[in-house]
């Protein structure tokens, strides 16, 4: 136990350059602002965000989890976990009903009254706003470090930053053909600057139309996206049957020419341990030539 | 007389003029001679799709809903004697929008499913009201404002449904759902628009020719009764057609709200006052005013849309209010 306390000391030392870091001197704080406190490793997880039951699992944590929300089911380990319903605005209850001693949440403005009650109800919180790549290496990073286990979290969060550069070096000198991603139909969304997708989508040597719009998930309309006029679209497996067979779409240069990529959703769904696969997959999608 | 005929000629060109800006406007700019043409078949693919595919099957789905709203509206207005009354504030397109999401929460993707759930849902709430305002009612078909309170009251149970349906739905369908209940024309293609344009079609025939019985029924039931008119069966026939008349139109666009409201006014404001023509001029007015809605709703704040159900809120609520006071 103190060698592992000694080495998370040693690497937080070598990560507090990170820039999401607190001033120094003040005690850490997660994305509410509410201190991160380091006890002895939790033995019962609660983890209420998708990308961050992923992680736990790949942190070897897995079989601490004793709840996660509807939606989390990767890996297909985590399905035997017990379901607590929604990650946003989550039932205190049902989440204290499973007696937790660490409980993940997402950091939305959602989730403040929730982390706020589990903290009065004596249960240690970390609430991290994983929307962006960096903060899912921070999560990887601190996470290990809550459950003592500092050099695992930083190997996870190392071994996605390494293939994500390994994947934008082979894609740099590479054209940068325009996407779009299609996420939903009805309305139609996509995904702008606020997404790690946006990032994926840079990284895998595309770029996106909607890369000027800062919301992570804006609604746009069909007229706009053939306005922007991409030379792809990508999709999941149930949209592109959707695409293909709407006549609004049938004269978009994409659609016409079969550009449409699909992806596999349970790879680039989460921002989590799979970013790296999902940025390989989109890079080999986007660049059949150059890289199969 | 020959006044009359100038109302017709301008609410014929005003509708057409909006039609045709409509055609004309979008985040695409596209030269009026390339509408032209596209609309003809000709000339560049992609011009082509946009003029046929998504923005022409989207004003004529605003027109026909906007019509539908309009009709419906004046033949409740004239049945209850109020100038208050329309399709969503009495709670049938809330009743639809139940049938509708209820069929959602089971995944229907089926457009004639998904508009006979709606069909459902607003008889159902249509039954419920009358029910509610003849077990209040002194005789025969219950107060006219009873009936009223009792759609707004069956309103906002429909509501209350709708978020218990969506409650533990995937994220996605809740927005999806969520945007279907804000109302839009969005989703509009030619394969859907023959079967709201035949339930439009055949409501709006059926109301012209009842046209003269909801003279007779807004003079009040004494008067009515006094003239041959059965009042019960006849406003409980014309209040379920005009519900089903909005219901077509919840099934294909979502909740819009207070076109029904202001429509009729601006038509009798016009000095019409025979339902037959009323409703004839208020399917006209009603398509204009939806079109134009869309128009803003599709162009104000690109990339995104607003959605039309706001849009039409924005600009009938304070009219609503002027009604009122203008009543009270």
């Amino acid at each position: 136990m103190l060698h592992k306390r000694f080495v998370a000391l040693l690497l937080l030392a070598a990560t507090t350059s990170c820039a999401r870091d607190a001033t120094q001197g003040a005690p850490e704080a997660d994305d509410f602002g509410d201190p991160i406190i380091v006890r002895s490793a939790p033995r019962r997880i609660v983890s209420l965000n998708p990308a961050t039951t992923d992680l736990i699992f790949a942190l070897g944590a897995g079989d601490r989890l004793v709840g996660r929300t509807h939606w989390d089911v990767y890996p297909e380990a985590a399905k035997a976990v017990r379901d607590l319903g929604s990650g946003i605005r989550p039932n205190v209850e049902a989440v204290l009903g499973v007696r937790p001693d660490l409980v993940i949440l997402y950091a939305s403005k959602d989730n403040r009254a929730a982390a706020s009650e589990l903290r009065t109800a004596g249960v240690n919180t970390l609430s991290l706003k994983i929307d962006h790549i960096a903060d899912f290496y921070y999560a990887s990073r601190t996470i290990g470090r809550l459950l003592g286990d500092s050099a695992r979290g930083a190997i996870v969060a190392d071994s996605v930053e390494r293939t994500l550069k390994r994947v934008r070096a082979t894609t740099q000198s590479l054209d940068k053909p325009t996407v779009f991603w299609h996420i939903w139909d009805a309305p139609l969304i996509t995904i702008g600057r606020g997404s790690y997708m946006n990032e994926l989508i840079e990284i895998a040597g595309g770029r996106n139309i909607y890369g000027d719009v800062d919301q992570t998930s804006p609604a746009v309309s069909i007229e706009d996206v053939l306005k922007r006029n991409p030379r792809y679209i990508i999709t999941g497996p149930e949209g592109s049957l959707k695409i293909m067979k709407d006549p609004r779409w049938s004269e978009a240069p994409a659609v016409r020419d079969r550009r449409i990529l699909v992806v596999d959703t349970a790879i680039v769904g989460r921002p989590s341990v799979r970013l790296g696969e999902a940025a390989e997959s989109i890079a080999r999608l986007l660049h059949p030539k150059e890289l199969n | 007389m020959h006044h009359r005929a100038w109302h017709w000629i301008a609410m014929g060109a005003v509708l057409a003029a909006l039609a045709v800006i409509s055609l004309g406007t979008g985040v695409i700019h596209i030269p009026a001679g390339e509408v032209v043409s596209a609309l003809q078949g000709s000339g560049d693919a992609a011009t082509v799709s946009i003029i046929r595919n998504l923005r022409l099957p989207r004003i004529v789905l605003a027109a026909l809903v906007g019509a539908g709203l309009g009709m419906s509206g004046s033949a409740l207005q004239g049945t209850l004697r109020n100038g208050l009354a329309e399709p969503y504030l009495l709670g049938v397109s809330g009743g639809a929008a139940v049938g509708a999401v209820i069929a959602f929460a089971f995944n229907a993707t089926n457009d004639g499913i998904i508009a006979l759930a709606a069909f459902a849902g607003a008889g159902v709430a249509v039954l419920l009201a009358l029910l509610v305002a003849r077990a209040a009612g002194r005789a025969g078909r219950g107060d006219p404002r009873t009936l009223l309170m009792a759609g707004v009251v069956i309103g906002a149970f429909a509501n209350a449904v709708i978020m218990i349906a969506l409650a533990n739905a995937p994220p996605n369908t809740i927005r999806g759902a969520l945007w279907w209940m804000m109302g839009s024309v969005a989703d509009s293609s030619w394969a859907a628009l023959p079967w709201i344009a035949g339930f439009i079609a055949l409501g709006a025939g059926l109301l012209i020719y009842w046209a003269r019985e909801i003279d007779l029924l807004a003079l009040g039931d004494e008067p009515a009764a006094a003239l041959g008119v059965n009042v019960e069966s006849s406003a409980r026939r014309i209040y379920l057609l005009a519900a089903l008349l909005a219901a077509s139109t919840v099934a294909a666009a979502g909740l819009i709200g207070f076109v029904g409201l202001i429509v009729p006014h601006i038509v009798r404001a016009a000095g019409i006052r025979n339902h037959r023509p009323l409703i004839v001029g208020a399917g006209l007015v009603g398509a204009a005013l939806v079109i134009s809605a869309d128009l803003a709703a599709r162009t104000i704040r690109p990339p995104g849309e607003l959605p039309l159900g706001a849009v039409t809120a924005v600009l009938g609520v304070p009219f609503f209010l002027a009604q009122l006071r203008k009543s009270a």
